[in-house]
């Protein structure tokens, strides 16, 4: 008798619990959901400035990119309506619009009185077809960092200029112990093409025959872009550090802050990570230098984050409100301060003594260097299409084939020029 | 000679074992090593630098939103447990003893259900919740991971209970109890390693997804499994953390495990024996 | 006999509730997945009207699912192997050559417990040459470990040495229990007789293991089917596609691709491979059930 009351009293108190949903957010409360990097999660601690400000609560929480990425399209198709700000990257921009999952901002944008201080290039990436979609707050490009050490026992005394001149001075540093250049090889449209465009690009590769002339036929199995992606299996597969093949971006950043490798070439605040005093443990043999050029110029990666609006979203008015405030000149300067050397998108941060101090206190042109990248990187680096993430993805699944030996060079340029024709045909 | 031969065949044997052990304990060693590194030796070999060690990585855990997730994951896990149980026991005494010319057909469906791929029915139920309003709530994920754990609940307790003597039953019956009162007080002690040893795989089960959760949760029931990502962030994979969240994920089944260990093997030899 | 049939109502009630659980949360999803696979749903254009058999005879032309399957044969394969070859030892080794070292049980079981997500990060990190301690071991001796994950085969290899780890200890559970049901008459018998452990182990137990080996590695074979966090963690199904099984497959042409029918039809055909192996679990164990 006893047992089955015990057993009852369970039962029963299982039942109430999975009855009694999680609270729902309160109806004034905004939510907004952002994947992991370091402004966001700068962010995430000022939820109470938020609230002090306006009044509005927000509900802000920042996950996982891979998890972000599963989320958000689901509940953009599903309608859920129960988002109000979302991370919105330059990458995934065009193809949320082709959907109409985001709400137009321009006017809003168009209002604000301090909208000149935004950096025009990351602003004007969110520009599509004439309508604005997301304020920036994140704009990192491609930046090499290296070992002035090792350089300089090989007889260097300044960073390679040119992709040509890298193959040289990887055959010279690298060691047993020691890879000469670790970038990033993982595939995916945010790993490994992110940084092999720099090289294809510095070659003269392309991706289509004529982007900016609006001729879409695939055109990556080209002279340029096989020495480009020559170069890169190369320097990877040749001067990189042991298991390069599957390197990613936190690889990347370790083996130089551990001094496994004399040279990177990846994005800023992959570079600034590595000059920390605090993460890296050859910060002060570090130094940074321009992203190589190669035959047809110089062509820094660019990654542009920002904030949008789903259009869906219940009270856009306060979601803007946040996106304001979120991208404001105060909010920026407190969370470059706090956090690890974010990537922030207004000219006034830059100009802020504090901000400048602390980025020159890893290195004296960091700030300098970073605008010079900005100035040379191409909007369309990646290409702007609704396409994008599914073409960088197969692709990025042949190159990496390439670097580790599964297809030749060849073989991947010519594959992926299939790929491009099948994903532009649907 | 005969016995030196033996003595040899019994070392190696030994060895054998020492061998899988250590590849057995490897990782869940590294893994408790890992939670006591700071990042900044973490590339660095432990016998380099063995006193290197911080509590660091438990702070950040406490901090994070890891908590409320494996709290989600209990409350789920948990609660998909008691009602799969609730359901399926009876239904597997039901096939167990009642008569039914559809058996082969319902244990063909068990297996099947147990088996089908979660990534073709997951966007169905996304819609069919977004629908119901069950995305992101507990009553949602309980639902989904019943359904994840019912086929082996109704399985194993058919097996388990198949065992138990017909005689016993129609004994009970005879005497004028009714047919719950049958299984409550004759049927369910006689099987009472088999149905503690499904509740165990059944709640493992439900604890341990992660392709459920990534689909139908959000912010409020993110469950542990989902959450352990959030730690792998643009510009760094926090490994300390990463490995001290798998502990604590491991944890809470570990004395679960041990304790029905010696149901499980007998439940187990109940299903293979038949 | 006749009192069953009495309560058979009974019986039927007590059935009820999990029919109505599995129609609803089960059947329903199931069905969903069947119809999406035969029309055209499309995560951003949404639907377009096209409907019929299109995306299977896509399948039949697509050299990237054509590709998947070898992969997840492979995967499944291998990983069965090792797993039932290492659990068995496993079971036996405890209950024949060590049946003292208790405390090796509770160490053994403990991978059970393991969650997938947890399984492949710790085993990413062990397989990461500049974070893992093999390595760094190995290269006190000037021994090169090869990076497992940036090549073909090495990635399998990695998944399948991954899943062993977190997957023996269910084959060795089963196959202590079924160990127990041997009675050692027998192979006392043939000892007696003169035969060495080796030859008891071979003939005797071996052969009454038979039914209990080709469950678990069935039960086995169909999770195996199903991977899902390790090759998602480890690999992201590279280096290239070389780790991209079936299963992966569908969630990258539904997630990535938006090609929700295209990913559900593929379900489809995994769906119908499960169909066929559990028909035949179910005939086996039927028949075990009624000898």
């Amino acid at each position: 008798m006893k047992r089955t009351q015990l057993l009852s009293a369970t039962v029963g108190a299982g039942i109430a619990l999975s009855l009694s949903m999680p609270s729902t957010a309160r109806a004034d409360d905004l939510n907004i959901v952002l994947f992991s990097m370091p402004y966001t999660q700068g962010l995430a601690k000022l939820e109470a400035d938020f609230e002090a400000k306006t009044g509005h609560t927000a509900n802000i929480e920042v996950i996982g990119q891979d998890v972000f990425e599963n989320r958000i399209t689901l509940s953009f198709t599903g309608k859920t309506g129960d988002l109000d700000v979302v991370h919105t990257p330059v990458i995934q921009v065009q193809r949320w619009i082709e959907a109409g999952w985001l709400r137009p901002i321009t006017s809003e944008v168009d209002g604000m009185a301090s909208k000149d201080d935004i950096l025009a290039g990351p602003l004007d990436a969110y520009l599509v077809n004439g309508e604005r979609y997301a304020l920036p707050f994140f704009a990192e490009t491609g930046m090499m960092a290296y070992r002035t050490d090792l350089l300089a026992a090989a007889g260097f005394d300044k960073a390679p200029e040119t992709w040509e001149e890298m193959l040289e001075v990887a055959a010279a540093v690298k060691t047993d112990d020691t890879g000469a250049l670790a970038m990033r090889v993982a595939p995916g449209q945010g790993f490994n093409m992110f940084v092999f465009p720099m090289i294809m690009r510095a070659y003269g590769g392309e991706f289509f025959a004529d982007y900016s002339g609006g001729d879409l036929t695939p055109n990556m199995n080209t002279p340029e872009a096989l020495k480009g992606l020559e170069v890169y299996s190369s320097l990877m597969n040749d001067f990189g550090p042991e298991g390069i093949g599957n390197f990613n971006f936190g690889e990347v950043a370790a083996a130089m802050q551990t001094g496994q490798v004399a040279m990177i070439v990846d994005g800023t605040s992959i570079a600034a990570r590595t000059l920390d005093p605090e993460k890296s443990q050859f910060a002060d043999k570090i130094s940074i230098a321009a992203v190589p050029s190669g035959p047809a110029g110089r062509s820094p990666a660019i990654a542009v984050h920002g904030l949008g609006i789903p259009a869906d979203a219940p009270s856009p008015e306060a979601s803007f409100a946040f996106l304001e405030w979120a991208t404001s000149e105060e909010v920026l300067t407190k969370i470059a301060l706090s956090e690890t050397y974010p990537d922030f998108t207004r000219a006034s941060v830059a100009s802020n003594a504090d901000v400048l101090a602390k980025y020159e206190s890893i290195h004296p042109d960091f700030l300098d260097l970073k605008v010079q990248m900005l100035g040379d990187a191409i909007g369309h680096y990646r290409p702007l299409l609704p396409q994008w993430p599914q073409i960088g993805q197969t692709v990025g699944e042949n190159i990496n084939a390439a670097v580790n030996g599964i297809m030749s060079n060849q073989e991947a340029l010519a594959t992926s020029d299939e790929d491009i024709a099948d994903i532009m045909s649907e | 000679m005969r016995k030196n031969g033996f003595d040899l065949k019994q070392n190696a044997g030994r060895a054998m074992m020492l061998g899988f052990a250590i590849f057995t304990l490897l990782p869940i060693v590294w893994a408790i090593i890992l939670s006591f590194r700071p990042a900044s030796h973490l590339f660095e070999p432990i016998w380099s630098s063995p006193t290197v060690l911080t509590w660091d990585n438990f702070g950040t855990l406490a901090r994070s939103d890891f908590p409320f997730a494996l709290l989600n994951s209990l409350v789920t896990a948990g609660g998909a447990t008691i009602l799969a149980m609730l359901i399926g026991v009876p239904a597997g005494f039901a096939l167990a003893k009642g008569r039914s010319h559809r058996k082969f057909i319902a244990s063909w469906m068990l297996l099947l259900l147990r088996m089908a791929p979660p990534v073709g029915f997951v966007i169905p139920l996304f819609l069919l919740y977004l629908n119901i309003g069950l995305i992101d709530t507990w009553f949602g994920l309980i639902a989904a991971y019943m359904v994840l754990t019912l086929p082996l609940v109704v399985w194993s307790s058919w097996t388990s209970m198949a065992q138990v003597p017909n005689e016993l039953i129609e004994a009970s019956l005879l005497d004028g109890a009714t047919l719950f009162q049958t299984f409550w007080k004759i049927v369910l002690p006689a099987a009472r390693p088999g149905v503690v040893a499904t509740a165990v795989l059944a709640f493992l089960i439900a604890w341990n997804d992660f392709f459920f959760a990534l689909i139908i949760t959000r912010s409020d029931t993110v469950t542990a499994p989902v959450a352990i990502m959030n730690f792998v962030s643009y510009a760094t994979v926090d490994w300390g953390s990463i490995a001290l969240a798998s502990i604590a994920l491991t944890l809470p089944t570990v004395p679960v495990i041990i304790f029905a260990n010696k149901y499980i093997v007998q439940s187990l030899g109940g299903a293979v024996k038949g | 006999m006749g009192v069953q049939t009495l309560f058979q109502r009974g019986y039927n009630r007590m059935l009820l509730p999990a029919v109505v659980a599995v129609g609803v949360f089960a059947i329903l999803p199931l069905v969903g997945m069947i119809g999406l696979a035969f029309t055209d749903f499309h995560l951003i254009k949404g639907w377009r009207g096209e409907w019929g058999l299109h995306n299977f005879m896509r399948m039949t032309q697509d050299r990237r699912f054509l590709a998947s399957i070898n992969v997840m044969l492979f995967l499944s394969v291998f990983g069965v192997l090792f797993q039932v070859t290492m659990g068995t030892l496993v079971a036996v080794g405890l209950e024949k050559i060590v049946p003292k070292w208790r405390f090796m049980r509770g160490i053994f079981v403990v991978p059970f417990v393991v969650p997938a997500v947890a399984v492949a990060l710790i085993w990413l990190s062990l397989f990461t040459p500049t974070l893992s301690p093999i390595n760094a071991f190995f290269d006190i001796f000037g021994i090169t470990v090869p990076a497992f994950l940036t090549s073909e085969y090495g990635a399998i290899f990695a998944i399948v040495i991954a899943d062993t780890w977190a997957s023996f200890p269910f084959v060795m559970l089963l196959i202590l229990a079924a160990l127990q049901g041997i009675s050692s008459d027998l192979e006392e018998a043939a000892s007696i007789d003169g035969a060495t452990k080796m030859q008891v182990f071979w003939r005797i137990t071996l052969p009454l293991l038979k039914p209990a080996l080709l469950m678990v590695a069935l039960f086995r074979f169909i999770e195996t089917l199903k991977h899902f966090p390790l090759i998602f963690i480890m690999t992201n199904g590279g280096p290239g596609r070389t780790t991209q099984a079936t299963n992966y497959y569908a969630y990258i042409q539904t997630f990535q691709s938006s090609k929700v029918s295209y990913g559900a039809a593929i379900a489809v055909f995994l769906f119908a491979i499960a169909a066929v192996i559990s028909f035949y679990v179910a005939r086996a164990n039927a028949r075990i059930t009624d000898a």
